[in-house]
């Protein structure tokens, strides 16, 4: 796994997807714009990614959980969960237990906040 | 303890797959409450499909049993049931409600639209236990469930849950423009307050999370009086009376994008700023759940 904090850009590799005939999934990407570590793009290539001060995306923030958030890929999207972090999961102001993100969605956990991109953007 | 809503479709009348819908999804009207003992499916438009491939794989073979309150039977809250996969396994369990007590005919228009004139699967040939079940106000499992009847073309029902002192209220195709005392004053002057009935504000009173028809915007609904669904902005009108802590504004009309949600959403957002500061607006989204803890 990289170092987090120091990379401006960073491929998360988790658990390969392979689909026989298909061709390789859209990467998805997150980019944080506030928090520690800011500003980063992230892209995610992983099954499974988690979010915290001790995730695969680790963030050394006191107001991140130690495993805050996961996303998920589901088909061709990517779902959030809040893995009963203390501060919450805010997806676009609206606190959230669970959600399949969307374009441009903003992600806010404690003092980081994420933008969610799908790889179909332009 | 907690209170789990998820919502699993949020469009009215028809479903609208697409690019522009994608953000609050095209799928009719699903939504799963979940307490710590009972499982509820609020209505069975198209988005109980795709709530059944998930409960499959949530029970991993175990017997599912599940509470369907439809709140009424105009195609968009019960199309979905034909497709809903765990109906057609013999270890599950649905009751399906109507109200009031000895009306079987929201189960009969439920099971009707599986006739061979429409759909190829009999509804006798489902494998799981159907039951058709009465709802006056009452206790299911850990959950307090009370029914108001609502304005809307044919008539629907609106839905209280209460558990572990929590709150979630279900009211959807109800046309709240129709019970002002001057329709026509409320149109001219939009900003002018919307007094709601008393009765109506009673059975919300309080509610966590209050998920409610707001069809049109301003313009739309000009043209759409008697059609079954309000201004999305009278609705915030109501969550503000009964002092309701979040409102999901849901049953999106199928002419909006997911642009022209947003921009219903925001007007809806302005008003309560003004009527209630601590509501909190938001639009229903097809694959967003909360938890009411």
């Amino acid at each position: 796994m990289p170092d987090a904090p120091h990379s401006r850009e960073l491929t998360l590799t988790g658990t390969p997807l392979v689909v026989e005939g298909s061709r390789p999934p859209r990467p998805h990407v997150i980019e944080q714009i506030r928090g520690p570590g800011a500003p980063r793009r992230i892209e995610l290539n992983g099954v499974q990614i988690v979010v915290g001060r001790e995730g695969d995306i680790s963030i050394p923030s006191a107001q991140i959980s130690r495993t805050h958030l996961r996303l998920s890929r589901q088909g061709a999207d990517y779902r959030c969960v809040d893995l009963e972090s203390r501060n919450g999961v805010y997806l676009n102001g609206i606190r959230v237990h669970s959600a399949v993100l969307r374009e441009g969605d903003r992600l806010q956990l404690g003092d980081v906040v994420f933008l969610y991109f799908t790889g179909s953007a332009p | 303890m907690s209170l789990f809503v998820k919502f699993w479709g949020t469009r009215g009348s028809i479903p609208t797959p697409g690019s522009t819908t994608q953000r609050y999804g095209g799928n009719t009207a699903c939504v799963e409450v979940r307490t710590d003992q009972a499982l509820f499916i609020l209505d069975g438009g198209t988005g109980l499909r795709e709530l059944g491939i998930d409960l499959i794989r949530r029970y991993r073979g175990k017997p599912i049993v599940g509470h369907m309150l439809f709140s009424h039977p105009h195609w968009d809250h019960i199309q979905g049931f034909p497709f809903f996969t765990p109906a057609y396994q013999a270890e599950n369990t649905f009751h399906i409600y109507g109200t009031p007590e000895g009306d079987r005919r929201l189960f009969g228009l439920v099971s009707g639209q599986m006739r061979s004139d429409y759909f190829p699967v009999d509804f006798s040939e489902l494998s799981a236990q159907i039951l058709a079940k009465d709802l006056d106000s009452g206790r299911i499992d850990d959950v307090v469930v009370k029914a108001l009847p609502q304005c809307h073309p044919g008539g629907s029902f609106a839905f209280s849950l209460e558990s572990q002192g929590r709150k979630v209220v279900y009211a959807t195709d109800n046309e709240l423009d129709e019970l002002l005392p001057d329709l026509d004053a409320s149109l001219r002057d939009p900003d002018a307050p919307r007094p709601l009935p008393a009765e109506l504000i009673d059975f919300v009173r309080g509610a966590d999370l209050l998920i409610a028809d707001g069809q049109y915007g301003e313009e739309e609904y000009a043209s759409k009086l008697g059609w079954g669904h309000p201004r999305a902005t009278t609705t915030v009108d109501l969550a503000a009376a009964a002092g309701v802590k979040q409102l999901a504004i849901t049953h999106h009309d199928p002419m909006q994008s997911d642009v022209d949600v947003d921009a219903k959403i925001a007007v809806c957002v302005a008003r309560a700023s003004r009527l209630a500061p601590k509501l909190i607006v938001f639009g229903a989204r097809e694959g967003v759940e909360l938890k009411l803890a």
